[in-house]
């Protein structure tokens, strides 16, 4: 497994296209983190402006415990950055017709497909370990007091934080595989949301329980929008044991489809 | 002699088209075995199913007696059809991948650079080498391993000359080292100067197979010239010339069975007349190879 890892690993630590991408994503991870109070000032002074007045720092949105979930949530809409840069590298192997080269070379084609489940993986947990950092960093910058083992609840949203992740990059890994083109890819990829939102929104009133299953739905549902709380609605604070079993299916049942897809195709 | 391959009743489909159809081979150890036919013949098929990438329709194929599995690939080196390589990495680095992929020595990688004498350049990325530069470092790649078995896919496609020459020389210097090496190709020449064994491929079915060397076996040609006012005359007198025409600026000289050059040359010797131009024309490969498809076409017509 690990070797397999290092093969895929040796594929992009040299490209430079991987690390614009990536390095990019973080940054725009700190950066988001970094401007949310600007915003939240930003908000005050417009609502003084109709002459309203809110008090932000009443608003505990980087105070420990609410801003695991905050940021995990948050951390969340930017996945799409690393997903492009995993249908980037699997669409390049079917251009450069490397995956090829590769199976000749002596690879299967299930170890062809770990590879870049492996690198997905990692990505994932790098992503997780990253916003968890962030989180940590500027929770203990703006808490008034620290309260622990109070402060701590809603970690569990991390493992969550990584799934949603993971899934969503089997997701763009498979659609890489079916479609092979990095364009194409890309726009199917953004557009999945969109397809499945009229999906959802046509039949919500005839099986609204069927929902929760659909494959994008269940890995936003790992970590629920919390900002509703602040608006004084009740939110979901707590990570749920379906969620987590739907969102685990849908990213095995990702990976499954495109290892029988390499399986038969012939490359 | 030991089996390095053997194809049973090996058939690909792409749709409706059959692209190989029933193949028999069986390619033995220290053998340069010549796989060749027009383009579209099922050469590339072939070579793909035997490397993994192609799914066969129907039938199998065994490497030395076992079922093919990726261990069994990683001690074959092979070029298929054009080089392929990430073009943003360097060539030391593609080696380095593919050295991890075939679980090869890294101390491999400067052997086979310098053997392609590519070692100067490898540090440059991958899409700024030459397509001779390529063609070579595809063959480096192949042979990380210290393969047993060579498959060569068209390697000499799109080469200038002086690659062609330098390609060439490669592969002898592998077949000499008693490598096996499967070849497909349809340049004729470059078969019969490689190969001991070839297969003749058309529209996915066998047509012939059999060693080089009885390419050329059976009646001889002689192409002569001498200066004399009744040459055509007297060279139709020989009793070993079952015909003769004029061809350019020579006489050809079908021979019959048995007479070779040398009888013909005594004959005009002892009539007084000295030829300036003697060659003597073994039947081509190239002319085989038309004729095997020649009939194998008439026989398609025949049947069907």
């Amino acid at each position: 497994m690990l070797h397999l890892l290092k093969v895929d690993l040796k594929k992009l630590l040299d490209y430079r296209t991987f690390w614009i991408i990536v390095g990019l994503y973080f940054f725009t991870l700190c950066m988001g983190a970094a401007s949310g109070m600007e915003f939240l000032k930003w908000l005050a002074r417009t609502i003084e402006g109709f002459g309203q007045s809110i008090n932000i720092t009443r608003i505990p949105l980087y105070h420990f415990p609410d801003i695991w979930q905050n940021l995990a949530w948050s951390g969340g809409l930017l996945k799409m950055g690393l997903a492009i840069m995993t249908v980037i590298s699997i669409t390049n192997e079917f251009t450069y017709r490397t995956v090829r080269q590769n199976i000749i070379d002596g690879l299967s084609r299930e170890q062809f497909l770990i590879s870049k489940v492996m690198t997905n993986f990692v990505l994932a947990a790098l992503s997780m370990v990253m916003v968890l950092l962030i989180a940590t960093v500027t929770g203990l910058i703006y808490s008034p007091q620290l309260d622990f083992p109070y402060g701590l609840t809603g970690l569990e949203f991390y493992p969550a934080y990584f799934l949603e992740v993971f899934a969503f990059l089997s997701f763009a890994l498979m659609l890489g595989i079916f479609i092979q083109r990095s364009g194409l890819t890309i726009i199917l990829l953004l557009n999945s949301y969109l397809i499945e939102l009229i999906i959802k929104e046509n039949i919500d009133q005839y099986v609204p329980n069927l929902i929760q299953f659909f494959p994008l739905e269940s890995i936003m549902n790992l970590v629920p929008m919390p900002f509703a709380r602040y608006a004084f609605q009740e939110i979901r604070d707590y990570v749920t044991i379906e969620s987590v079993m739907i969102a685990l299916a849908w990213a095995f049942l990702f990976n499954y489809f495109a290892y029988l897809k390499l399986k038969k195709s012939d490359i | 002699m030991e089996t390095v391959l053997t194809t049973h009743e090996l058939t690909k489909n792409f749709g409706r088209l059959c692209a190989v159809n029933q193949l028999n081979l069986e390619v033995k150890r220290g053998q340069v075995f010549g796989m060749l036919g027009p383009n579209g013949s099922g050469k590339t098929t072939t070579l793909g199913m035997l490397m993994g990438v192609t799914n066969p329709t129907a039938g199998n194929f065994t490497w030395f007696g076992e079922p093919p599995t990726h261990h069994l690939r990683k001690k074959i080196g092979a070029v298929l059809e054009h080089p392929i390589f990430y073009p943003y990495l360097s060539g030391q680095k593609n080696l380095e991948l593919m050295a991890l992929i075939k679980e090869a020595p890294a101390a491999n990688i400067p052997k086979v650079l310098d053997l392609v004498e590519l070692t100067p350049r490898r540090n440059d990325k991958y899409r700024t080498y030459s397509l001779g530069m390529k063609q070579r470092l595809a063959i480096a790649s192949a042979l990380l391993n210290d393969p047993v078995v060579l498959i060569l896919d068209e390697p000499t496609n799109g080469l200038d000359p002086m690659g062609i020459a330098e390609i060439r020389e490669i592969i002898k210097r592998i077949a000499n080292d008693g490598k096996t090496i499967i070849l497909a190709s349809h340049l004729l020449d470059e078969v019969q100067k490689v190969c001991t064994h070839f297969a003749i491929l058309r529209k996915g079915n066998m047509v012939y197979t059999g060693p080089v060397d009885d390419v050329g076996k059976g009646e001889e040609t002689v192409e002569l010239m001498a200066f004399h006012d009744d040459l055509p005359i007297i060279l139709e007198a020989f009793p070993g010339a079952a015909a003769v025409r004029k061809e350019g600026g020579h006489y050809v000289v079908k021979m019959k069975e048995g007479f070779h050059s040398l009888e013909l040359n005594r004959y005009l010797f002892e009539k007084g007349i000295v030829a300036s131009h003697l060659v003597t024309q073994k039947k081509s490969l190239e002319k085989q190879f038309l004729e095997i498809l020649a009939e194998a076409d008439h026989a398609a017509l025949a049947k069907g």
